[in-house]
């Protein structure tokens, strides 16, 4: 596949999949660190340390699980083009 | 027999999505760096913090500053109630050979002076040393709720009574820490 093109594609994937990224990890980590009981509007020294740490954690397991994708999906397409060239010369 | 589809011009069809190439554009390393604005994801927008603001409020919430505002405190509250106790319990200037004697204006206020000075001393480092471990014990369990002013306690009543031996320090780790909760259960 043309470079180029792959590049063109990701840019326009890339805004949406952060975006995704951006409102789950919002979500996830408000749930585990903000417990509703909403006695004052600042958040406290704890749960500032909880939010920097979740975020943290998921940033990392997103780019752990995007290499670990690239890598199966590198062996699929190994795996696809010597079923086709077997298919070929047969 | 049906007539043959229409064809392009001899186009080939499309070529197969390789999707190892575009994550690599993706998520590995041919990622480009890009700012990220929170407004353009499908956060609130809201005016990017400064650097000062930021610096600012990272010294106000660390804990050697709270652990400083809370000696400060127990300073100057230490010296009032040291002033206030010293005009309640007076055995000032007492001589043995005359009990009805008065105490002179100088003697009075040197004594209120030294009580004074020794609780502000005693409170202040109480004071700090409370602070410092609560903010120390709240930044490493990530939450806050009462658990951190009763482990604080605990731990500052026990360090003031270790001094006087072990089971002094266990009296005061375990009555700090009640006196803890209960103002937490007051204040929250």
């Amino acid at each position: 596949m043309d470079p180029l093109r792959a590049q063109q594609l990701a840019a326009e994937l890339e805004v949406e999949m952060m975006a995704d990224m951006y409102n789950r990890m919002t979500q996830a980590c408000h749930r585990k660190c903000v417990p509703p009981h909403y006695k004052e509007s600042e958040l406290s020294k704890g749960e500032c340390v909880c939010l920097d740490r979740c975020v943290a954690k998921y940033l990392e397991v997103h780019e752990r699980m995007g290499k670990k994708l690239t890598e199966l999906s590198m062996q699929d397409e190994e795996l696809l083009k010597r079923m086709q060239q077997g298919t070929g010369t047969a | 027999m049906a007539a043959p589809p229409p064809s392009g011009s001899g186009e080939p069809a499309p070529p197969p999505l390789q999707y190892s190439l575009l994550l690599q554009h993706l998520v590995g390393d041919k990622r480009q760096p890009r700012v990220w604005d929170p407004a353009a994801l499908g956060g609130i927008p809201c005016p990017p913090k400064s650097e000062e603001q930021k610096m600012v409020e990272r010294v106000m919430e660390s804990c050697p500053f709270k652990a400083a505002l809370a000696c400060v405190g127990g300073f100057v509250l230490g010296g009032a109630f040291g002033i206030f106790t010293a005009g309640i319990d007076t055995n000032v200037g007492f001589d043995p050979k005359d009990p009805y004697r008065t105490p002179t204006a100088k003697e009075v206020l040197k004594d209120m002076g030294q009580r004074g000075i020794s609780y502000a001393k005693n409170f202040a480092i109480v004071g700090a040393m409370f602070s410092c471990t609560e903010c120390v014990v709240e930044s490493y369990r990530g939450k806050s709720d009462w658990k951190n002013s009763v482990i604080s306690g605990c731990i500052t009543g026990g360090a003031i009574g270790f001094r006087a031996g072990l089971k002094a320090g266990v009296i005061g780790c375990g009555g700090f820490a009640a006196f803890s909760a209960a103002v937490d259960y007051y204040l929250r």
